[in-house]
């Protein structure tokens, strides 16, 4: 493969799930943006000079250019940056048999969506791990960040961030109540974007099954009738989620679980206001 | 080995199934495979643990299916037959001898004889014993004993044996059954089924010497003792052995083989009938052979020499032929072929050829020599009839049955007052009486005889004014008719009547009592085979060695060695026939003494088992295939699916066969540059080689990225995906096949662009020198006209900009389709004729340097020149709008020199 062929792959699927992200969230209610000056570090507009601004706050480089005093106005800045994380595990980029994409897929394709409606509310967006930025391009920004350089362990998020943290959260709880209780530490909140195949919510396996790790791994069990084991394959999976649902409010996260055959739409709709309540 | 009824020919292989117990514990202890998945919360999975998970054997029935296919495959490779008489071999020692009837009574079931044959040398085989072949027909060398040999010689002697044409003689095979020595551990008797004087006495003899088995065919042969051309076709008689068939048909053929007729027949009471088959005598007369539908054999053929049966008939030839259809000799030759054999020739070669009538035409004088055969002739009882004409009228000649009066009337016509004339009803006293006259019969033109004469003739037939027409009087034993008009129809319609052929049939009849009179001259000469019958009754040319046979033993002959049945004739041109089955054919029942085994023929063959037993072997195991995979999960599940999968297995099968369409690549899924296979692997790999090279160029210098360069078949490959086709002449171009043009021309006409490089501009052609490659190359192409290309062509400057175009050679010509012609595709040209023997120079190693022993500059100029070719075959005429350039720069007022 040439690189750029490569690339042009890449290119291909990127814009099918910005797509998917924008009609998702052209569907999505209402959110308004707060475009007005504030205190903040990026230029917002240049307004007349008045008396009761003072000297100090004359702009004198746009001034010097015509005959009236202006003032350089700043944004206000946000209260926060969206922070996003895609889990990179091969288990999180695999699918069942069946029409539904993969839960990286199905992830990614939400994160945008949520990312371009922030960013039109005049929020700052960025993958986790790298600086956030607003603007019309952060959309495609963070659509090839979280493509490409999504990191195993999520980083620290910065403070006061909402980050969404999309993954299946079939690692042990205590792994997560570690991370979540260093993002509250830093008054960081958000969401856990719990996102399960069918078959891994439904067990619709049976004979003689042998279950192997994704990603070549050694770990594998075996089963005469893979139906025997279904009862308490839920039971036990009841019992994990509960676990992390536990650990994420304990933080300060809103758990929303999404199955991958199912519409994304409420699951973004869900992902929005949980966000919208914090702020 | 046998057992019961099962021999085995490997028996050692059975001890196999001693290990099958093993094999079952084995079987029973090895669990099915699982289905395999990837499942990412296998985490929460580890530890469940399931009652059934203990259970790893394979079902009980699972196992004793594979069981049961691995005995069967074990007793497959013991080489099992049924062989019910391979016990009866077993007892005894000595030779086996098979007698074998091979007389044409054999012929119908001859396979089956030779199938049984067969089977008896197997059995002796299996017991190891030698078998000696006993054949019952007689033969012409002195007897010998019937040889000893090993099975596979006595299985090559059976494969030559033939049935003979003539019936078994059991005594003689008897003398001969008496040369050979000693006991015979078993006898097999493959008989006709028809019995013969000796065949009693045979049995007996067979019997004193060995366990004798008499195998029988189911129906015994038929043969068909007569059979002649009657006057209402044809007419034979089949005769049978008691018990025989009891109902078949007959058919009548010619010489070649096609069928004429066929009559049904069926016994009722006795053994003998007769059939008929009701043909035109014309067609009857055509029947060369009569057989048994349905017989193969010399007994059910019955031959019909030519003409026998007919009056030989010769008309005197005066040799005036140069429009044969238009003489008179073809009307007389047309209306006498449905009742007499018609033989050209010269009046005295005729007559001693026997011939019964001679007709004569319109002669004048007949030479001295002539005229005294026919007068002796005519005195022996031989039968003249003449026909008057312009000759004859002008001066008449003995012999006639009246005198003429000198020229001819004329009825009718511009300077005479009588109309034509029909004919009177003919006398109660005319051979012709019965006939009736058609009233459109006219006679313009005749001879009349004088009044007087006619007293001493008898007149046959009168015109209505009473003038004779035909005349007759007796000379000798013989008789001379005359018919007064000619025998075309020249004078008058007679010979366009039915009624022509009518009285010339009552006339020769007295060719009958004409019989003879010059053949016992030469009855002296032999008989010589012309074609001789088989035991099949089909004819084939005698060997080398055939006997004449003398005249006096011909009539009395029976088929016989000495007296081959077939077609003879002899130095006087006479056809006769010695036929398989005489009149007085005998055909009874084989009649055999007590305490001799009888059997069909088609009972009891031995029959190999281990091929179907190992099928099925597999059958079972193919079986167990689809358990093991419907119990490991990974069948689908869902049976409306299964239907799908096997429609889809079977239309996989059924593409398979066409292996060259399934490439791996889909070649619409990239572009390719491709290449004309042309049969010259050199060539070809040159071409390759070259445009695998300037792909690289493409790839490194311009936004076009080819995919593998591919070899194309034109008359089997879709070429549509295809931008651009390299035709690179090989060293000796041949013509293209038709479907190869057709899709050539198809190809180019929806928009492809061939170029063919015929490698050929360092070659001086003078003139009168063989035709270029390109000649040959674009035979049959639907090529459209070409033009040498100018400075201005859109090739210089699709990509680089180039004033020539240099390839191995320096000095090229490109010649593309004039833009005229290519008027409709907007003036791209579909066809590309160059001679610079591109793919050459562009051949490039590793490293980019040339390969072709070319300069570097030279190489890089060649690439040059490919990428435009590439370039103006993806894009057209897009730059050609260059050309105009200059000319628009002009015009905005701005020099070209200026242009930046």
């Amino acid at each position: 493969m040439t690189p750029r062929a490569e690339a042009e792959s890449l290119a291909g699927f990127l814009p099918g799930v910005l797509l998917e992200a924008r009609r998702l969230s052209a569907a999505a209610p209402g959110v308004h943006g707060r475009r007005r000056a504030g205190p903040g570090e990026a230029f917002w507009q240049f307004r007349d000079h008045r008396p009761e601004d003072g000297a100090r706050l004359v702009d004198w480089r746009r001034s010097a250019r015509g005959e009236r005093l202006y003032v350089r106005e700043r944004e206000k800045e946000a209260a926060q940056s969206a922070l996003f994380w895609i889990d990179p595990a091969p288990g999180f980029h695999w699918k069942s048999d069946g029409p539904w994409p993969t839960k990286a897929r199905r992830a990614l394709a939400l994160s945008l969506a949520a990312g371009i409606l922030f960013s039109r509310g005049g929020e700052r967006i960025g993958a986790l791990g790298m600086p956030p930025r607003a603007g019309a391009r952060a959309v495609e920004r963070l659509a090839l960040d979280l493509s490409l350089h999504s990191a195993a362990h999520p980083p620290a998020p910065p403070a006061r961030s909402a980050v969404i943290f999309a993954s299946d959260f079939y690692a042990p709880p205590e792994e997560w109540r570690e991370r979540l209780r260093a993002a509250a530490g830093v008054a960081a909140t958000g969401v856990l974007l719990m996102i399960a195949d069918p078959a891994e919510e439904d067990f619709p396996y049976r004979g003689r099954t042998q279950f192997e790790e994704p990603g070549g791994g050694a770990m594998k069990t075996l089963f005469g009738r893979a139906e025997a084991a279904q009862a308490e394959y839920a039971g036990r999976l009841a019992a994990h989620r509960a676990a992390i649902r536990t650990t994420a409010q304990a933080a300060g996260f809103v758990p929303i679980l999404h199955r991958t055959d199912r519409s994304a739409g409420p699951a973004l709709s869900l992902l929005m206001a949980a966000l919208e309540e914090r702020r | 080995m046998t057992f019961g009824p099962f021999f085995f020919a490997a028996p050692a292989a059975l001890l196999a199934l001693l290990a099958l117990p093993a094999l079952f514990f084995l079987l029973r202890a090895t669990p099915p495979t699982p289905q395999r998945v990837v499942f990412p919360p296998l985490r929460i999975l580890l530890g469940i643990r399931t009652e059934e998970e203990a259970r790893r054997r394979a079902p009980l029935w699972l196992v004793l299916l594979r069981a049961f296919a691995a005995a069967l495959a074990i007793l497959g490779f013991a080489r099992p037959s049924l062989a019910p008489e391979a016990a009866a071999m077993a007892a005894g020692s000595g030779p086996t001898l098979i007698v074998m009837d091979d007389g044409w009574t054999s012929a119908p079931f001859w396979p089956m004889a030779k199938a049984a044959a067969e089977s008896a040398i197997a059995d002796a085989e299996r017991a190891g014993q030698p078998v000696a072949i006993l054949r019952t027909t007689p033969e012409r060398t002195p007897p010998a004993a019937p040889d000893i040999d090993a099975a596979a010689d006595a299985r090559a002697k059976l494969s030559r044996l033939d049935p003979k044409p003539w019936r078994p003689d059991r005594k003689a095979a008897l003398d001969r059954l008496n040369l050979a020595q000693g006991q015979f551990a078993r006898i097999v008797w493959i008989s006709d089924g028809v019995g013969d004087d000796g065949a009693r006495a045979f049995a007996e003899a067979l019997k004193l010497r060995g366990p004798v088995l008499v195998r029988s065919p189911p129906r015994t042969a038929r043969a068909l003792i007569s059979g002649a051309a009657t006057a209402d076709g044809i007419e034979a008689q089949v005769r049978r052995a008691p018990g025989g068939p009891g109902s078949g048909a007959i058919a009548a053929e010619t010489l070649e083989g096609r069928s004429l007729g066929a009559a049904e027949f069926r016994f009722t009471g006795g053994d003998t009938i007769t059939a008929r088959i009701a043909l035109p005598p014309e067609i009857a007369s055509r029947a060369a052979r009569i057989r048994i539908v349905g017989e193969t054999s010399a007994g059910a053929t019955r031959l019909m020499p030519a003409g026998s049966g007919r009056a030989l008939v010769g008309l005197i030839d005066q040799g005036s032929n140069s429009q044969p259809l238009l003489s008179e000799m073809h009307y007389v030759d047309r209306a006498i072929q449905p009742f007499a054999t018609a033989r050209r020739g010269g009046a005295r070669q005729l007559i001693e050829q026997g011939a019964q009538a001679l007709i004569l035409p319109d002669a004048s004088r007949l030479a001295a020599p002539e005229r005294a055969a026919i007068d002796a002739w005519l005195d022996k009882g031989g039968l003249l009839v003449r026909f008057a004409g312009p000759r004859l009228a002008n001066d008449a000649d003995e012999p006639l049955p009246v005198r003429l009066r000198p020229g001819s009337r004329t009825l009718g016509g511009a300077l005479a007052w009588e109309k034509p004339q029909g004919l009177q009803p003919f006398p109660a006293d005319s051979p012709f009486f019965g006939l009736s006259a058609p009233p459109d019969v006219a006679v313009r033109r005749q001879v009349l005889s004088e009044p007087a004469s006619e007293r001493e003739a008898r007149v046959w037939a009168r015109l209505a004014d009473g003038a004779s027409i035909v005349t007759a009087a007796p000379r000798g034993k013989g008789l001379v008719v005359l018919y007064h008009v000619t025998a075309g129809p020249e004078w008058s319609d007679l010979a366009l009547s039915g009624l022509y052929v009518e009285m010339l049939k009552r006339t020769l009849a007295f060719a009958g009592r004409a019989t003879n009179g010059a053949r016992e001259g030469d009855a002296s000469g032999p008989f010589l085979a012309e074609r001789l019958l088989d035991g099949f009754g089909a004819l084939r040319a005698p060997d080398v060695d055939a006997q004449p046979i003398p005249a006096t033993a011909f009539t009395a002959a029976a088929a016989s060695p000495a007296t081959p049945p077939g077609l003879y004739a002899r130095a006087g041109g006479t056809a006769a026939a010695i036929d398989a089955a005489r009149p007085d054919e005998t055909l009874s029942e084989l009649a055999l003494p007590a305490g001799v085994a009888r059997a069909g023929l088609d009972a009891a063959r031995t029959r190999a088992l281990g091929g179907g037993l190992l099928g099925f072997a597999l059958l079972v195991l193919a079986i167990d295939l689809f358990v093991a995979l419907a119990l490991a999960g990974r069948l689908p599940r869902l049976p409306s699916r299964a239907p799908a999968a096997a429609a889809a297995l079977i239309a996989a099968f059924m593409m398979a066969p066409d292996a060259h369409a399934q490439r791996a690549r889909d070649p619409a899924a990239d572009m390719h540059l491709a290449y004309i296979f042309t049969g010259d692997a050199r060539a070809d790999r040159t071409a390759r080689a070259g445009l695998e090279s300037l792909a690289e160029e493409l790839r490194n210098r311009t936004a076009v990225e080819p995919g593998p360069t591919m070899g194309v078949d034109p008359a089997r490959d879709d070429l549509s995906p295809y931008p651009i086709l390299y035709w690179f002449a090989p060293e000796t171009p041949t013509r293209l096949s038709d479907a190869a043009v057709a899709n050539l021309d198809r190809y180019m006409r929806l928009g492809g662009m061939l170029f063919i490089d015929t490698r050929d501009a360092g070659r001086a052609r003078g003139a009168g020198a063989a035709p270029g490659p390109a000649a040959i190359m674009l035979q049959g192409l639907d090529a459209p006209p070409l033009e040498i290309i100018g400075a201005n062509h859109v090739l210089t400057r699709a990509f680089y900009l180039l004033r020539s175009f240099p390839g191995r050679y320096q000095n090229t010509r490109i010649y593309a389709e004039t833009a005229a012609a290519a008027a409709s595709r907007d003036g791209v040209a579909a066809l590309l004729v160059g001679d610079g023997d591109w793919a050459t120079a562009w051949v490039s190693d590793a490293s980019g340097r040339p390969m072709g022993g070319i300069e570097d500059r030279q190489h890089e100029l060649a690439l040059r020149f490919g990428i435009n070719l590439v370039m103006v075959a993806l894009t057209g005429n897009y730059k050609a709008d260059q050309v105009h350039v200059p000319a628009l720069l002009e015009r905005m007022g701005e020099q070209p020199e200026r242009a930046r």
